[in-house]
């Protein structure tokens, strides 16, 4: 992550601008900007062909692998039209196109072009469509990667009270703790908490936001995206 | 214009046109010049009375019923005078006067200037 | 890092609300998602009086400063403009009780109220576009009719973000004619069908695909709605003789009547002498 990140409390001040995807391509570091879209979207592709395409966990990951190996190889964002399709749209369309390609090919070596199913593990069961999880774990991912920038955050400022206190509250299964029980707990003031608590959060919101920034082609679809995410 | 001025301009035409419908009675012919002015000048009166009424209401209701009370009355006085004279015509002058005084009574409360409020402080 | 389902969606809850830290507001409830924004009502702790505070997700821009400075009845006024903690920009606003002109029109109304709120609104815009502000995205839900029957116009100077469809102007650029496009709009979406030819005509009229075939100003579009509640002839429809004299003859009713009623009695005096 670039270290170049002054976060604030209400002065607001906030991480360094990262350029947009379009605008990395466009400045020739196309592989700062696959490794941004690796990070987001490793996941949610591997999650949409195991759906999709009824893969196991292995065939699944070598897709997920072999796509994004061709993407880099075949100037991938150069194609990529921002009137057409947010780039979360684009980049499925891609994978469902190669997936379906690779596995086509796949049955034809086999069994002369029959289908063939594979076995499934429970981890791939639901009810919800391909699109639709590829968007779950899109959203996931975003979090989770967020969740990394704010850990380390902490660690390299010396906010490890913040963060222990947000990881408590907001990272918290069950029954969450109170402000109180907080406040009691790491002997600080209620309002303390509520402070704290409030930074990490805008914190997190800042630092998804800049991984969303280097996925998507511009402002407009940012905005449009943060809209998606946060509706 | 105001309401009074709008009431006696209507008043004296539609008095002087009232007047001259007396032409399809033949007996009336040789005299049709004085039941023009007086017709004329009855309907300038209703007109003027109706206007002035208008400054102070402005209901169109009630400027119709004043209007056919005015036309009304005026156009008795004049069919009085015209029975002393010989046979009593209350009925042709009454009767048409009433209507023409609710007309001039509409009119006076449809156009026109209203009166202006005067301000309190001199 | 993993996150649970559970942990997410509460995560994206939190991180969705305004931090209102170093502010004078408490945040209470979201009411509503605007443009480019979302709604809030919050309590103005020094005022102690409640408002509506829109968070947007782009900065506020030169327009916006504009915005808040016009006062108009019809235009919700803005109390503060300024940045969050978390960096986004927010307006608090006066809370409007009453209901979104959408769901106030499936209620019962008359013509004569509709074309009130045609009118308040056609009020708003006009001064606006006096004071270089244009409205962009007029529609039904950006039109708030109070409690007490006051019409508001909100979410100004937004270009809309999708287009709703039936009240964008279709031109690319818009201007003061693609706001008289949406008001015409507005008045075909109030009016009942059949709507009276007048009416319809003055609709038509301001939603001309051409801009320069639509009215010139919204004054020009108003004084017509006039013209129509007086009786009098609409610029936007060349009437029909046939509806000129039926138009003249409601208008003139109780002199036309008084007329007939004089005709009637001259006549039955006339024939009455002759028996």
């Amino acid at each position: 992550m670039d270290a170049d990140t002054a976060i604030g409390g209400p002065s607001g001040q906030f991480p360094s601008t990262r350029v947009s995807l379009l605008e990395a391509a466009a400045s020739g570091l196309s592989e700062a900007a696959t490794n941004q879209v690796l990070a987001l979207y490793w996941k949610p592709v591997y999650r949409f062909i195991r759906i999709k395409f009824q893969k196991c966990n292995e065939d699944a990951k070598d897709l997920t692998q072999g796509f994004f190996a061709s993407a880099l190889q075949r100037d991938f964002f150069a194609r990529f039209d921002p009137a057409k399709a947010p780039f979360r749209t684009y980049l499925r369309m891609m994978v469902e196109r190669y997936a379906a390609n690779q596995h086509a090919a796949a049955n034809r070596q086999k069994r002369g072009g029959e289908a063939e199913f594979e076995p499934v593990d429970d981890q791939a069961i639901t009810t919800e469509s391909p699109e639709a999880e590829f968007e779950r774990e899109w959203r996931r991912q975003l979090f989770c990667l967020g969740l990394e920038d704010l850990r380390a955050h902490c660690q390299d400022t010396g906010k490890q009270l913040q963060f222990s206190i947000f990881e408590e509250y907001d990272l918290g299964e069950r029954d969450r703790i109170s402000y109180s029980g907080l406040a009691a707990k790491y002997d600080i003031p209620e309002t303390t908490v509520t402070n704290h608590l409030a930074w990490a959060r805008r914190t997190l919101r800042a630092f998804i936001t800049e991984r969303l920034r280097a996925t998507t082609s511009g402002p407009k679809e940012l905005h449009d995206e943060m809209r998606r995410l946060w509706k | 214009m105001n309401k009074i001025v709008v009431g006696l301009i209507f008043g004296v035409v539609l008095g002087a046109l009232d007047g001259a419908t007396a032409w399809f009675y033949p007996e009336t012919r040789p005299v049709i010049g004085g039941i023009l002015i007086g017709s004329s000048f009855k309907g300038m009166l209703v007109g003027i009375l109706s206007g002035w009424f208008a400054r102070k209401v402005h209901s169109t209701g009630w400027g119709i019923a004043v209007g056919s009370a005015l036309g009304l009355l005026f156009a008795f006085l004049v069919a009085f005078m015209d029975a002393k004279s010989g046979k009593p015509h209350y009925l042709e002058i009454m009767l048409p006067g009433f209507v023409v005084g609710a007309i001039v009574g509409f009119l006076t409360q449809r156009m026109g200037s209203p009166a202006v409020a005067k301000s309190g402080a001199q | 890092m993993e996150v649970s389902d559970s942990v997410l969606e509460h995560l994206c809850q939190v991180t969705a609300l305004p931090d209102l830290t170093g502010t004078r507001y408490e945040l209470e409830a979201e009411i509503g998602r605007g443009g480019m924004g979302v709604v809030y009502a919050a309590r103005d702790r020094e005022l102690d009086r409640r408002v509506a505070l829109k968070v947007l997700e782009v900065p506020l821009s030169g327009e916006a400063q504009l915005i808040s400075r016009l006062e108009h009845p019809g235009i919700v006024p803005i109390f503060e403009s300024g940045t969050l903690a978390d960096g986004r920009s927010f307006y608090a606003m006066k809370l409007v009780g009453g209901a979104r002109l959408d769901q106030y029109a499936a209620g019962e109304h008359t013509l004569s109220e509709s074309l009130r709120v045609i009118r308040r609104v056609g009020e708003a815009l006009a001064f606006a576009h006096s004071r270089g502000v244009i409205h962009r995205d007029l529609k039904p839900q950006n039109i708030m009719i109070g409690e007490f029957g006051e019409v508001y116009v909100m979410d100004w100077g937004v270009e809309a973000v999708a287009g709703t469809a039936g009240f964008r102007a279709p031109e690319a650029t818009l201007d003061k004619l693609s706001d008289i496009y949406s008001l015409g709009a507005l008045l075909k979406f109030l009016l009942s069908s059949p709507a009276a030819p007048a009416l319809a005509a003055v609709g038509q009229k301001a939603m001309n695909s051409d801009p320069r075939a639509r009215y010139t100003s919204l004054t020009a579009l108003l004084a017509d709605i006039d013209r129509f509640e007086q009786g009098q002839a609409v610029e936007a429809w060349s009437e029909p003789v046939w509806h000129r004299v039926k138009r003249f003859a409601v208008r003139n009713a109780v002199l036309l009547w008084l007329l007939v009623a004089y005709t009637f009695v001259k006549f039955l005096l006339f024939f009455w002498r002759k028996s």
